[in-house]
């Protein structure tokens, strides 16, 4: 599932960036268009793919944009691009970009002087810093082997991790490398009806776990993300199926941590949902504003959903680091029996498995 | 532009098949009929001549409906010289028009309509929108443009204010039928604008939920009774409808509402004393509302509340447990 555009847009800023040369090395037969900044009325039509190559003018680090509503596992957010091709009917990228091209950031120089400032003079003891918020981490890989940058550099860090989030396969690029247990390369999972309705560009199901199962045999940690778990006429034997895949595929014991939430997405995705996306069922469920203002299912069924989830993967996981994504503590409660503030907070818990 | 000349006009000479400049739509008004029948035309129209002695109307159509209504003829107006472009006509249509009156909706849609088949965008946007109190934006635009696809009778409603724009530009994400359905609804129960684009919303939901058409959620039984029940107030009834189709869209919390009013009328509060849950039932912040008229009964209220609260019924509540 290689990502392939119809056209490169280039900013010149970046023209001597050595991802830029391997973007170009791997696309030679593509239309490149060199400007003097990316906007966003370079947008092309969907059936039209383009890929901007941008100097980044931002924060690469940033905090997870959480809400004090609910209880937030305080991840960092390494930011290398922004949108996603795989056109996951839900996904809330729709809503925060306007356009619609993938855009990357390759003033990677930039990068790393910011990162390594940020990994020295950072007051938290642990940093869990991942690539896949506002894009799928592994998505553009084959074109740009930042894994290959990443993944090593990672390796080095004594008290910082990377998790790659992603719905590709595309981990080729990741055999052989020196990771040193630092980087965690972690899945979001659906059943397969779902993947064939809901994220119609995303590997498979079973291309997934064969990838993580490929992971797991080079050393790799794993982490999965039930996220968005979607209600849908016989969802419990759909979640049911995924848990003895994932079960046959992969080793408990090098699993890092599993969360668990429900789909949730800001109002105006609504309309954007149903003007795109006119086959998706997504939205037939019953849904109430949260606390955040996101529209959320409601909560008994939210706490049926983590309910069932939670069991399945105890049954299966002797002793599984399982988090709930934006939940509030009495939910934490009603599903997993304790709330994260008793264990020193949901950031630590993470934190601990980090080093364990 | 040449300026005007006076002409005394015969209404054969207007052509009334040329609506290129006319930008009205709804019922001459009684208020102008019964005015011109008293006094006569006051406002004189404006016209532009073209080939062959005819003459097209650039503004005043109304007024010369009237008079051709009242056979009031020949009729003076102010005559446009041939050489000025359609274009220029309109816009004077338009200008002469926004300085007398309010535009309805329907006529604003026209005027978009029309200005945006003779001039470029940004100026139908920078220009005519703000003359007619439109905020300038491309999406207000498209929106205003639509309405033209209602059918007459929702167009005479939107004219005539029955139908609010915004309600009408929910309808028309509806196929005809529902639309209609809904529209028939509107007329029946008296909703404010933003419930009328809640109860779209609900039997669009609850269509594409169950399978079935927006026009079909409307027929259910509940809803029918309702329309029957002619000697309720129009407003209790306008109510139920909305609280059937949020039930049916939300059975979850619906059920889990009832449920939890049961069991607070089953806790033995005091009267005056109402437990109010999370909005949606969300987070943990409950309320305790208390109702009283003098310090020694809020005082027994508490007491009372405060040994109802150690009750494990009470906390079964707080938890969402059904206490059976």
């Amino acid at each position: 599932m290689t990502y392939l555009p119809k056209h490169l847009v280039i900013e010149d800023a970046v023209a001597e960036s050595p991802v830029v040369r391997r973007i170009l090395d791997a696309l030679p037969e593509v239309p490149v268009r060199w400007a003097a900044r990316v906007a966003d009325q370079d947008s092309a039509s969907d059936d039209s793919p383009t890929l901007e190559v941008a100097r980044f003018r931002g924060r690469f680090v940033k905090a997870c944009p959480g809400t004090r509503s609910y209880l937030c596992c305080g991840y960092q957010i390494l930011h290398l691009g922004t949108q996603c091709s795989l056109g996951c009917t839900y996904c809330i990228l729709q809503a925060y970009f306007s356009e619609r091209n993938l855009r990357l950031f390759a003033n990677l120089d930039d990068m790393w002087l910011e990162l390594k400032e940020h990994l020295r003079s950072s007051p938290r003891e642990v940093q869990r810093l991942g690539t896949g918020e506002f894009m799928d981490s592994l998505l553009l890989d084959p074109l740009t082997h930042l894994s290959r940058e990443l993944i090593p550099f990672f390796a080095s860090q004594t008290r910082a991790v990377l998790e790659l989030k992603t719905k590709t396969a595309n981990v080729e690029l990741l055999e052989g490398l020196s990771h040193g247990g630092r980087t965690i390369v972690a899945w979001s999972l659906n059943p397969q009806d779902l993947i064939r309705s809901e994220e119609p560009g995303a590997a498979g199901l079973e291309a997934r776990l064969e990838a993580a199962r490929r992971c797991q045999e080079w050393g790799y940690r794993l982490a999965f993300h039930f996220d968005p778990l979607i209600a849908y006429p016989g969802w419990q034997q759909g979640y049911a199926e995924v848990v003895n895949r994932l079960a046959a595929a992969v080793d408990p014991e090098r699993i890092a941590w599993i969360s668990l939430g429900t789909l949730r997405f800001m109002p105006i995705l609504k309309e954007i949902i149903r003007r795109r996306h006119t086959g998706s069922a997504v939205l037939q469920e019953e849904f109430v504003p949260g606390l955040d203002g996101k529209l959320r299912y409601f909560r008994d069924l939210r706490v049926e959903m983590y309910r069932y989830l939670s069991t399945l993967l105890r049954r299966w996981v002797r002793d599984p680091l399982i988090y709930l994504c934006m939940e509030s503590e009495d939910v934490w409660r009603e599903t997993l029996g304790f709330s994260p503030v008793e264990r020193g907070g949901l950031s630590a818990m993470l934190d601990r498995r980090v080093l364990t | 532009m040449a300026e005007p000349h006076l002409e005394s006009i015969p209404l054969a000479a207007i052509d009334w098949q040329d609506i290129s400049c006319l930008i009205t739509y709804g019922p001459l008004p009684d208020r102008l009929r019964r005015s011109i029948r008293a006094v006569g035309l006051l406002q004189i129209p404006l016209l532009q001549a073209r080939q062959h002695g005819r003459f097209r109307i650039v503004s005043g159509s109304r007024r010369l409906l009237i008079c051709r209504e009242l056979g009031l003829e020949p009729i003076t107006c102010q005559i446009l010289g041939e050489s000025l472009s359609p274009e220029d006509c309109l816009r004077l249509a338009v200008y002469d028009n926004v300085a007398t009156r309010v535009l309805n909706p329907v006529e604003k849609s026209l005027v978009l309509a029309k200005t945006l088949a003779s001039f470029p965008q940004p100026q139908v946007i920078g220009e005519f929108m703000p003359l007619l109190d439109l905020e300038p934006s491309i999406k207000l635009l498209s929106r205003y443009l639509e309405l033209q696809r209602l059918e007459k009778d929702m167009l005479n409603a939107l004219a005539d204010g029955r139908l609010h724009e915004r309600t009408a530009s929910a309808l028309l994400l509806l196929e005809p039928t529902d639309r209609r359905a809904l529209f028939a609804l509107f007329g029946e129960f008296s909703f404010s604008v933003s419930v009328q684009e809640e109860i779209i919303e609900l039997a669009m939901e609850i269509g594409r939920r169950e399978g079935m058409a927006p026009a079909e959620v409307l027929k259910a039984d509940p809803i029918e009774a309702l329309r029957r029940e002619q000697r309720r107030p129009a407003r209790h009834r306008a109510e139920e409808v909305r609280r059937y189709l949020q039930g049916r869209r939300t059975p979850r919390l619906t059920a889990r509402w009832e449920r939890f009013l049961k069991e607070t009328r089953e806790l033995g509060l005091p009267s005056g004393v109402r437990l109010v849950p999370p909005r949606y039932f969300e987070g943990s912040h409950w309320r305790l509302e208390c109702t009283f008229q003098r310090g020694k009964d809020l005082a027994r209220n508490l007491r009372t509340a405060a040994v109802v609260a150690e009750q494990p019924e009470f906390q079964r509540v707080l938890e969402g447990h059904s206490i059976s």
